[in-house]
């Protein structure tokens, strides 16, 4: 089955590991992902802070040229360009008079066709079908993850309907399951790690994200799952700092969710770049025999 | 002999609260005050401002504080309060209201390392269509050096620039750090959607 594909700005840069594991998982389920042509960046949060204007109209391009591919449903893994380009979307579907001015600016017309997915949309039924369960053969028996969420995938700045339980979601929970991880219940599953913030206001950042590594720990999660470039990033990256600064001694990888399916599916580590991580991922995984 | 506890201007209240529920979009005349925004917001208690309180300040009129505090800058919109408000109130829609009346209004903002963050953001994703993190960064350091050259803040800088190289010495380690340079062929048309911008903002 083809699906339309937007990775963004982050899929194409520093999270750039995440499009590979995208692609190679998918391509075990079955699924084709086309690249919508010639995309530009949403906008993300400060198109949003800045322009109102902006903060529909930059994802409404990317919509107009996905509408164009006639496909189906756009699956959109990063949360910021989902919860842009979804509620991008509905505002146009809600006035007819911005819409109609943002066309007039567009070669390729929104027509508000496409389906938007986020990935999770796309992974829960399809680890759900039967013939799953001989796809991931292997069962990560031990690794008990305590899966992130962050704000974007369930909160929206409109009146969006969400896939999932908005305040204790269980998508990540439900993939995880199904390749014989154990996912532990708690407390900051949809919290807010700061995103950008860890760098225009850094002590806010790591603020937020101690509480988050705190609770998981408390709770024996011995990784992070997340299907946010931006969660994964800063959780990965500042890791360290946040543990120097609250006095965390732990150190836990913070895996993409594609990371889990992968090894499940058999997909080498090499070619899901696990080492590109900047808190170890590797060791935990040799550690439970599941590599 | 009487203090007045609360200053209450109608008039001025009118004005301010009419203004920020049209931009917004948002019911602020709804707000019963029941705090579950509060009790969920990520940055009220460090930045002293929690949503309730600033959706009280501009039922009060008091202008100032309403373009003058850390909340409307260091709202991370992450959206919880609007999530949470029995009354469908989105307060980070507010705060992006009252961050766009400062810039009209000429006002220096509250936090500006995040006013040239998200500056510096739409800068770069200008030029090229495509947010490119490196560019980015040269901008947003560019941006913030120059403001703290002019508060005179050079800890400031020697901090920022040790961080900052810190972290890409490490992205460069992890294989993290993209060098190429992205960009939208069809440039014409972003541009035409940020010139659109820009005519709308100043119909305004």
């Amino acid at each position: 089955m083809e699906i339309a594909y937007y990775r963004g700005c982050s899929l194409h840069a520093s999270s750039n590991l995440y499009d590979i594991q995208i692609k190679a998982v998918f391509g075990r389920l079955g699924l084709e992902l086309k690249e919508i042509e010639d995309w530009n960046c949403c906008g993300a949060t400060s198109a949003a802070k800045t322009d109102e204007f902006l903060a529909v109209a930059l994802p409404a391009r990317n919509l107009g040229i996905a509408d164009a591919s006639g496909l189906p449903e756009i699956v959109i893994p990063c949360s910021s360009c989902y919860s842009r380009l979804l509620v991008s979307q509905k505002k146009l579907a809600e006035d007819p008079a911005l819409h109609e001015t943002i066309n007039a600016q567009l070669e390729k017309k929104v027509l508000g066709k496409i389906k938007v997915s986020s990935i999770l949309e796309v992974l829960v039924p399809e680890v759900q079908a039967e013939g799953f369960a001989g796809m991931a053969s292997k069962k990560l028996d031990g690794l008990k993850p305590a899966c992130y969420y962050g704000c974007l995938l369930t909160r929206f700045p409109g009146n969006v309907k969400v896939p999932d339980n908005v305040e204790n979601p269980q998508g990540i929970e439900t993939v995880c399951r199904a390749v014989g991880a154990q996912p532990l219940d708690w407390s900051y599953k949809t919290d807010c790690c700061g995103a950008a913030a860890v760098i225009n206001n850094t002590g806010t950042s790591l603020q937020l994200m101690s509480r988050i590594m705190k609770d998981a720990i408390a709770r024996g999660a011995n990784c992070f799952v997340t299907t946010c470039p931006m969660c994964q990033f800063n959780l990965d990256a500042y890791q360290d700092q946040v543990g120097e600064k609250y006095g965390i001694k732990e150190r836990l990888p913070i895996y993409f969710l594609t990371e889990l399916l992968g090894i499940a599916m058999g997909i080498s580590p090499e070619l899901l770049q696990l080492d590109r991580h900047f808190t170890d991922a590797l060791g935990l995984l040799k550690e439970l025999k599941l590599l | 002999m009487s203090f007045p506890i609360v200053e209450f201007d109608p008039e001025v209240s009118q004005s301010l609260l009419h203004e920020v529920m049209e931009q917004s979009g948002q019911n602020l005349q709804a707000c019963y005050q029941c705090r579950r925004c509060a009790a969920g917001c990520p940055v009220g208690e460090e930045t002293g401002v929690s949503p309730d309180r600033l959706i009280r300040m501009i039922l009060l009129g008091e202008k100032e504080e309403v373009l003058n505090n850390q909340l409307v800058w260091k709202c991370l919109a992450c959206y919880t309060c609007g999530t949470r408000c029995p009354n469908g109130i989105q307060t980070a829609k507010i705060t992006e209201t009252l961050k766009q009346m400062c810039k009209q209004a000429g006002l220096a903002p509250a936090a500006p390392k995040i006013d040239a963050f998200h500056h510096s953001f739409m800068s770069a994703t200008s030029h090229f269509g495509r947010f490119n993190e490196l560019e980015f960064m040269g901008l947003y350091e560019m941006e913030n050096t120059r403001e703290a050259i002019k508060r005179g803040d050079w800890k400031a800088i020697a901090k920022e620039m040790k961080d900052q190289a810190k972290l890409g010495l490490t992205m460069i380690k992890k294989k993290r750090m993209h060098m190429g340079l992205e960009k939208v062929k069809k440039m014409s048309e972003v541009k035409g959607l940020y010139n659109k911008a820009k005519a709308r903002s100043k119909d305004r």
